[in-house]
């Protein structure tokens, strides 16, 4: 097979250019503009014009994509870009002209306030908590700005430069009885610090405590929740007790050894996690992927779609009361490790894709056990399909609950099954094939109603769709390399080394510190187990990342759960968080 | 245990007094140390925690599930509340934030407890040398056995606990605080690994990852299509290591 990348749609549909040049003659002349590797063009705006330019972009750009800071004060390669300490930056898309649009506003660093967004996009609630816990950004006029991510006594800003970013540079960890009855004390929920009310004209609310330890929040995490007898009045989530600072990592790995890092981020989504990393690399490097290494990671990728949604749907099963559902599809996750151990070597975390490519080739015999597995996976899902999702109890308890339209979605940032589930037929597969996505054919699974129900049904039919895309991959896996041969692709050829001294400094070099990538800024986004997810990458023309900005799809869906939750039973809400099929590595990273 | 076949007839000879007597002596009669018998009763009957923390808690759920079934090993009453649960596996990252949710859980962990610190991460921090991460659960909490790997493959955590079943019986808590010194008698205990090192080091040739080898899932399949006689395994041989 022959895979040829379609151009990729850099900027709006049709002419970027003249469209870019509408949008600054509109916004006036004071708007700098700055294009980036990813063809994504940034608009510079100064601070006190941001409210009203993006009041007047939301219109066109409806979708807060990602909203994060860099720090740029130790930055050496910032030429023509405005003067500045702090950088945050709002990535918009378009839907409607399949484009995006990053906004960035320069801020001195003894005055770093910027004024909120959530009058205009609500999730930029949770976004700027994130900002300004990590860089110390202060956001005017947001409803709370309490740290997110770090515990409440934190102190510092831990994306700043000066923060440390080992433990090991920091005091040791202790365990005292002060640290304890202090955290114990932060944990303790303030109904008036939200916004609620104890009680009503005739009700006393009760305040339920869910989390960070419980069965059915999927890891740690933690809501609040105001209760009117077993109705669920209002929510707050509570996140950040799974915040592995997995983008500070980033300023510390050259970029080959951040890798083992970004699979550790959705830990149900393995390699797939690398491939937007690896992407992002190879764009800023120049380095052009063969077509078998691209059909590999294709194939690679979808098996962890599938072994990620078997989870979903046998955990959103048992959350909802069936027992048996989980043995069934852990049973089949085990037949589909054994093939990705066959072929990486690992089983949840393999760390496989390259910079260039993959780790190694295929071994032999492995056409057969991917065959076996596409042959004997289709009945086994329609199996289940009648076992769970037919189940009347189930579909009782999961049709009309947790409900959102497409419109909220994408007020929302919600991405990926969730947002196909609303009937918003937007797949980063199809809109914008990566990687040799366009080579493949497969539908995209739709449905109407944007509940529970039509979450898990629309996962379910990913499945089917995923072992298509596999089968394809098994008859059609092209011959040739599986990594580029570009000097940059890590790490080298090994057989290139002993030839003379330059051959060995050259592999020397390029195996301890990595390769060096230019200076420039790129991002490259996926359509991951659970909606979109980015890696954002400032090469400072170094051998690390100067900021890598992970945007996870489970963080803003998170954000959703009181909207859509308001007025069920506590029992509709269990069914809520599993019909959202988050993992708290996701969302807190 | 004896048993017989009697037909169900009104008039069939019963056993007699003395042969019912004899058979229950039998059975009811065991001589063993009350320490040894507490040990080998709280050593099979462990009840774990239902406690996650991050990637690692889904190669825990794994070991609970069909194809590794931990319940064989008698530690499958898994209890969603610390006061049914006298064993905690650390399954994932030790967070700053999240360190003292764990000291209060393993405060509520029913006496005598024990814990398993499950992966790298709970280990010793592994390859998150970062702020947000204690360098190691044992910085606050005592550890019994410590499983490797990054998560470890269920395997491990199976045998992380016959380990720990081992250590149980070998080196017994006191019934209460009440009842003789509290804490355990601790004796140097070599570690699995050193233990293996003469035998690995025997290796002097490592397979080259070319081919799929051995791979449970086409024979598993394969069995499934077409019914054949199992071949022996390598391992069919029936011995121990």
């Amino acid at each position: 097979m022959k895979v040829i990348e379609k151009p990729v749609p850099e900027t709006a549909a049709g002419e970027p250019g003249n469209e870019l040049e509408a949008l600054r003659q509109r916004l006036g002349p004071d708007i700098q503009i700055q294009q980036t590797a990813d063809g994504i063009p940034n608009l510079w705006v100064p601070r006190d014009r941001l409210l009203e330019v993006m009041g007047g972009l939301k219109k066109d750009y409806p979708l807060l994509f990602d909203l994060s800071a860099v720090d740029e004060r130790v930055r050496s390669h910032r030429d023509g870009l405005p003067d500045g300490d702090f950088t945050v930056f709002y990535h918009l898309i378009s839907l409607a002209k399949n484009s995006d649009l990053r906004i960035k506003v320069a801020l001195p660093e003894g005055d770093s306030s910027l004024p909120s967004l959530t009058s205009v996009w609500p999730a930029a609630n949770w976004y700027e908590r994130e900002a300004y816990d990590m860089f110390g950004v202060n956001f005017d006029n947001h409803p709370n700005l309490y740290r997110i991510l770090t515990p409440a006594l934190w102190e510092g800003h831990p994306l700043r430069k000066e923060h440390p970013a080992r433990a090991t540079e920091m005091d040791p960890f202790r365990m005292t009885d002060e640290l304890l009855d202090a955290q114990q004390e932060s944990l303790r929920f303030k109904p008036e610090e939200w916004g609620m009310s104890r009680g009503a004209k005739h009700t006393d609310f009760m305040f339920l405590n869910l989390g960070p330890n419980h069965p059915s929040v999927h890891g740690v995490f933690r809501i609040a929740l105001q209760l009117d007898g077993e109705v669920v009045v209002d929510a707050v989530p509570d996140i950040g007790y799974h915040h592995r600072g997995a983008e500070k990592m980033g300023e510390r790995q050259s970029w080959h050894t951040y890798i083992p890092y970004t699979d550790r981020v959705d830990y149900l989504g393995g390699v797939m996690n690398n491939l937007p990393y690896v992407m992002a690399v190879e764009k800023m490097a120049g380095i052009e992927v063969p077509d078998r290494a691209k059909v590999i990671r294709i194939m690679m990728s979808e098996f962890f779609r599938i072994a990620s949604h078997l989870l979903f749907f046998g955990t959103f099963a048992q959350d909802i009361g069936q027992m048996s559902p989980v043995f069934y599809m852990f049973a089949d996750r085990e037949r589909l490790f054994s093939i990705v151990e066959a072929i990486t070597g690992g089983r949840m975390h393999p760390s496989w894709f390259r910079i260039g490519g993959v780790g190694q080739d295929l071994p032999e015999g492995w056409d057969t056990m991917v065959r076996d597995f596409v042959d004997y996976m289709p009945a086994r899902v329609d199996h289940y399909d009648k076992m769970a999702t037919q189940n009347g109890i189930l579909k009782r308890r999961t049709i009309g609950v947790g409900q959102y339209n497409s419109a909220e979605a994408v007020e929302w940032g919600i991405t990926g099954p969730g947002m196909r589930a609303t009937g918003l037929d937007w797949d980063l597969r199809k809109q914008r094939p990566y990687g040799g996505y366009d080579q493949f054919d497969f539908e995209v699974p739709l449905a109407a109603n944007g509940d529970c129900y039509d979450r898990c049904v629309v996962r379910v039919e990913e499945i089917r769709q995923s072992l298509r895309i596999i089968r394809q991959c098994l008859d059609n896996m092209p011959a040739g390399p599986y990594k580029a041969d570009h000097p940059q692709a890590t790490p080298p050829p090994k057989e290139r080394t002993m030839q003379d001294i330059e051959t060995l400094i050259q592999h020397f070099l390029n195996v301890s510190w990595g390769p060096v990538i230019p200076p420039s800024e790129c991002s490259v986004m996926i359509e991951a187990t659970k909606g979109w997810n980015s890696y954002y990458l400032t090469s400072d023309g170094g051998t690390m990342s100067y900021r890598t900005r992970i945007r996870t799809p489970s963080f803003p869906h998170l954000q959703m759960i009181p909207l859509i939750s308001r007025g069920f039973m506590i029992a509709d809400l269990i069914a809520i968080i599993a019909s959202i099929d988050f993992v708290m590595a996701d969302v807190d990273r | 245990m004896e048993w017989r076949l009697v037909k169900a007839e009104a008039d069939a000879p019963m056993a007699s007094a003395d042969e019912v007597y004899q058979e229950q002596v039998a059975k009811g009669f065991l001589t063993a140390k009350l320490d040894d018998l507490v040990a080998w009763g709280r050593a099979h009957s462990l009840w774990p925690f239902n406690f996650g923390l991050s990637c690692c808690y889904v190669e825990m759920a794994t070991a609970l599930t069909s194809r590794h079934d931990m319940s064989r090993f008698g530690a499958e009453v898994i209890r969603a509340t610390p006061r049914q649960a006298d064993l905690i596996v650390i399954a994932g990252t030790v967070f700053r934030k999240m360190a003292p949710v764990v000291q209060h859980l393993y405060d509520q962990l029913l006496e005598p407890k024990w814990v398993i610190s499950m992966g790298s991460c709970a280990n010793s921090g592994g390859m998150f040398d970062i702020y947000s991460v204690v360098q190691g659960v044992d910085k606050f909490l005592p550890v019994d056995v410590y499983v490797p790997g990054c998560p470890p493959r269920p395997e491990a955590l199976m045998q992380g606990l016959t380990l720990l079943q081992e250590a149980i019986k070998a080196r017994p808590r006191p019934y209460s605080w009440m009842v003789g010194e509290d804490g355990e008698v601790s004796k140097y205990q070599p570690s699995p690994r050193d233990d293996r090192t003469p035998v690995r080091m025997r290796v002097t040739e490592l397979e080259e990852p070319s081919h799929v080898g051995d791979a449970p899932l086409s024979k598993e399949l394969l069995r499934q299509k077409s019914p054949s006689p199992a071949t022996p395994g390598r391992d069919g041989t029936g011995k121990r290591r």
